[in-house]
């Protein structure tokens, strides 16, 4: 019997790449498009910077019938705008910078569709994230290792994953180079072969997250602030709401002064955002909750933490509370914008040991 | 049992094997229509046959038909182009709410200029509530639109009857029968319609062939202006192959009806018999109101029914689902939904309808697949 593997298409080059090479290895493959949002009234131009567009579920189709496989759309704008849309624009008005990919890891490609695929009697889950996968010799677990290529490495995204899972997804482009990827589109004869990655938040058009935050909510819960210099604590300004700021930020701050001066907090209570010298930005500390562990944690040594997606990772310690949250202890250098509403992600060795949010 | 199992009959059907050998000889017949010559003849051949073989079984007259092409052209001819020429104080619609969208969609644009849309609702048994029909209408009334099958349930609407009621409120009567050529026996001037909706591809013919009847002394705005084609209503070179199709596939399929009918029930009856068998919980929807032989519309609790389809669909199985999700809607099935199902009922909803064409071996291999897909479904939750 063939294995029968789902493939979670995009229509972008990755997993269009994944489909064809497994069809090729021999397995029976289905392909999905997840419907996720509404592209019909918003200025995103289709295809370029984009991961989810209208245009794209065209393109997964158009690489479907190419390699001559079964193809579906599933609609899950639904689940799209409670579990990754309404948890966004919530983290913004909190304060927080937050990252919506890993919500739709999390909730959508990993959890819906995961279930589509037990569902459909599928042995496996591909994608086309930049990551692998690896059994350890010693305990047989299957766990997540950095994709081969570093700059296109996608497993600060895929922390969230339950490790029971692992054994079930299949991930053919984590051990290739993009240029490696493009030479197998262009073998397959796949037309977005030369497609632009996509880029940015697949949902936020080019006016930017702040004009579609303002679309989401009503004005009353966008209201302008206080701008307060630290360390003084002194208010020098107005601004016209947190949710425009993000910690570290030094543009835009209209603000007259003799030094640069940078978000160092937003606090949503008293809708104060302060501002101060970029040393301030600088933290050996964090805190981190709802933490999922694919690999057991061991507290006694110490992790490569990685506080944003281009972060290069520094040396931290742990310490767990009772309330399930954990303190980061950075060891040599202190970090720059540890950011609310970030992930922290945990690793050792290139594997992806688990990770957090940072609040 | 390998090749793959079509029991989607209601959405449409293949072409007749008979007719393969009309088509293909048919396809020499090029000329346009219209053409006094002699290539123009042959085609014209088609059309006249056509006409002449479909009036007879609708029991109208020749010049009572018009052809389109397709089933949703001749609904949206019925009711945009009726309703201009009607007097001025009628200006209500009336129209069951379980129509095909091709009705639904023209209603909601007929709102839109002006005129007023009354669904006519039905129950949680797919009956369609004559109380309030009666009740609605009046000297406003301007035209009635009820289908006469329904079809993702199969339930047969009393068409004679509401035709009755309308016309003696003084109001036209539409009916949408796409679905009930080759399934129920369709005798026209006994149901004293008005205007009625017939589509080839649902009965063993080509698509791009569509008939919409219009009684004699009915009028109705040209819906296409150009050329005299179909005596002016719809200028357009004519689908001759298709059409002749149509009528061919009238001519030499009908006598089979019955016999045909009788067969599909039997096959059906089976089916809703294992299915419940070994599936108790799940709901036969509109089964203890009149229906059609071919039809099954099942709910199953805890199966979402778009995953069954594509579960079927990867298993060589095609059937429908009572969710329009993967075409963009987020409303599913809005007939079961005005038959009272919930949305969650609905979107665990789905369709088989079986066809002429179904054997008893592939009725055998539809339960397998069914079982096998059931079974992933169950335990992955």
């Amino acid at each position: 019997m063939k294995k029968k593997v789902l493939v979670a298409m995009s229509g972008g080059v990755d997993s269009s790449v994944v489909a064809a090479l497994l069809k090729e290895q021999g397995y029976e493959v289905i392909g999905v498009t997840m419907q996720v949002w509404d592209y019909s009234s918003c200025d995103i131009t289709p295809g370029q910077g984009t991961c989810c567009s209208s245009v794209d579920v065209q393109d997964a189709r158009g690489v479907a019938d190419v390699i001559d496989i079964p193809f579906y759309v599933m609609n899950l704008e639904a689940k799209f705008q409670a579990y990754v849309i309404d948890p966004f624009v919530h983290e913004y008005l909190e304060g927080r910078t937050p990252n919506p990919c890993v919500n739709c890891n999390t909730f959508l490609k990993f959890d819906h569709l995961y279930v589509k695929m037990k569902e459909l009697g599928c042995d496996y889950l591909a994608t086309g994230h930049y990551i692998q996968t690896q059994v350890l010799n010693e305990t047989s677990q299957t766990v997540l290792v950095k994709g081969r290529d570093p700059v296109k490495d996608q497993s600060y995204f895929l922390f969230t994953l339950r490790k029971e899972i692992l054994p079930h997804l299949l991930f053919p482009v984590g051990d290739m180079t993009k240029e490696e990827v493009r030479k197998h589109a262009e073998r397959f004869g796949l037309l977005n072969a030369r497609k632009k990655d996509s880029q940015e938040i697949c949902f936020v058009s080019n006016a930017g997250y702040q004009a579609f935050i303002k679309t989401r909510v009503g004005p009353d819960l966008l209201t302008g602030g206080e701008l307060v210099l630290l360390p003084e604590d002194k208010v020098i300004g107005h601004h016209e709401g947190i949710h425009t700021f993000t910690l570290g930020q030094r543009k835009g701050l209209n603000i007259n002064h003799p030094k640069p001066l940078h978000v160092i907090k937003l606090d949503p209570k008293t809708n104060r955002v302060y501002v101060g010298p970029e040393d301030m930005l600088y933290s050996k500390e964090m805190k981190v909750r709802n933490l999922n562990w694919m690999v057991d944690p061991d507290f006694d040594s110490s992790y490569d933490v990685k506080i944003r997606s281009h972060h290069a990772g520094a040396k931290a310690r742990f310490e767990k509370h009772q309330d399930g949250t954990l303190s980061v202890h950075f060891i040599d250098t202190p970090q720059r914008a540890i950011t609310p509403g970030q992930a922290a992600v945990f690793y050792r060795d290139n594997i992806l040991c688990g990770g957090g949010w940072i609040s | 049992m390998k090749s793959p199992v079509y029991l989607d009959y209601n959405a449409t059907t293949p072409l007749h094997p008979s007719l393969v050998p009309f088509v293909t000889e048919s396809l020499t017949r090029w000329g346009n229509p219209s053409s006094v010559h002699w290539a123009g003849r042959e085609a014209k051949k088609l059309l006249s046959m056509a006409r002449e073989k479909i009036s007879a079984y609708l029991n109208v007259n020749p010049l009572e038909i018009v052809f389109t092409s397709s089933g949703s052209e001749s609904n949206n001819q019925a009711i945009k182009d009726s309703l201009p020429l009607m007097a001025g104080t009628r200006n209500e619609i009336l129209y069951s709410a379980v129509e095909h969208p091709s009705v639904l969609k023209t209603v909601q644009a007929m709102e839109a200029r002006g005129y007023k849309g009354i669904a006519i609702p039905v129950n949680r048994l797919g009956e369609l509530d004559l109380e309030f029909f009666k009740n609605n209408l009046g000297e406003k009334s301007a035209l009635v639109t009820v289908q006469l099958v329904n079809n993702e349930t199969g339930n047969i609407f009393p068409i004679k009857k509401v035709a009755e009621l309308a016309h003696s409120a003084g109001a036209l009567v539409h009916s949408d029968m796409v679905q009930a050529l080759g399934k129920i026996p369709v005798d026209l001037l006994d149901l004293n319609v008005d205007l009625a909706t017939f589509a080839g591809h649902k009965f063993y013919s080509l698509k791009g062939a569509a008939v919409l009847y219009i009684k004699r002394g009915v009028h109705l705005e040209a819906f296409i202006n150009g050329g005299g084609q179909e005596r002016f209503r719809r200028a357009g070179t004519e689908n001759a192959l298709a059409i002749g199709c149509l009528g061919q596939a009238i001519a030499t399929l009908s006598p089979d009806l019955k016999k045909m009918t009788e067969k599909v029930a039997a096959l059906r009856d089976n089916l809703e018999k294992e299915i419940l068998k070994k599936y108790p919980e799940f709901i036969l929807n509109g089964i203890s109101a009149p229906r059609v032989a071919n039809t099954i519309n099942i709910t199953c609790p805890g199966i979402d029914g778009e995953t069954l389809l594509i579960n079927l669909d990867t298993r060589g199985v095609a059937i429908s689902s009572g969710a329009a999700c993967s075409s963009g809607s987020q409303e599913p099935s809005p007939v079961l939904r005005a038959m009272g199902l919930t949305p969650t009922e609905a979107s665990q909803s789905m369709r088989i309808s079986l066809g002429w064409l179904t054997t008893e071996e592939e009725i055998q291999f539809f339960l397998e697949q069914f079982d096998i897909s059931i079974s992933h479904m169950r335990k992955a939750l």
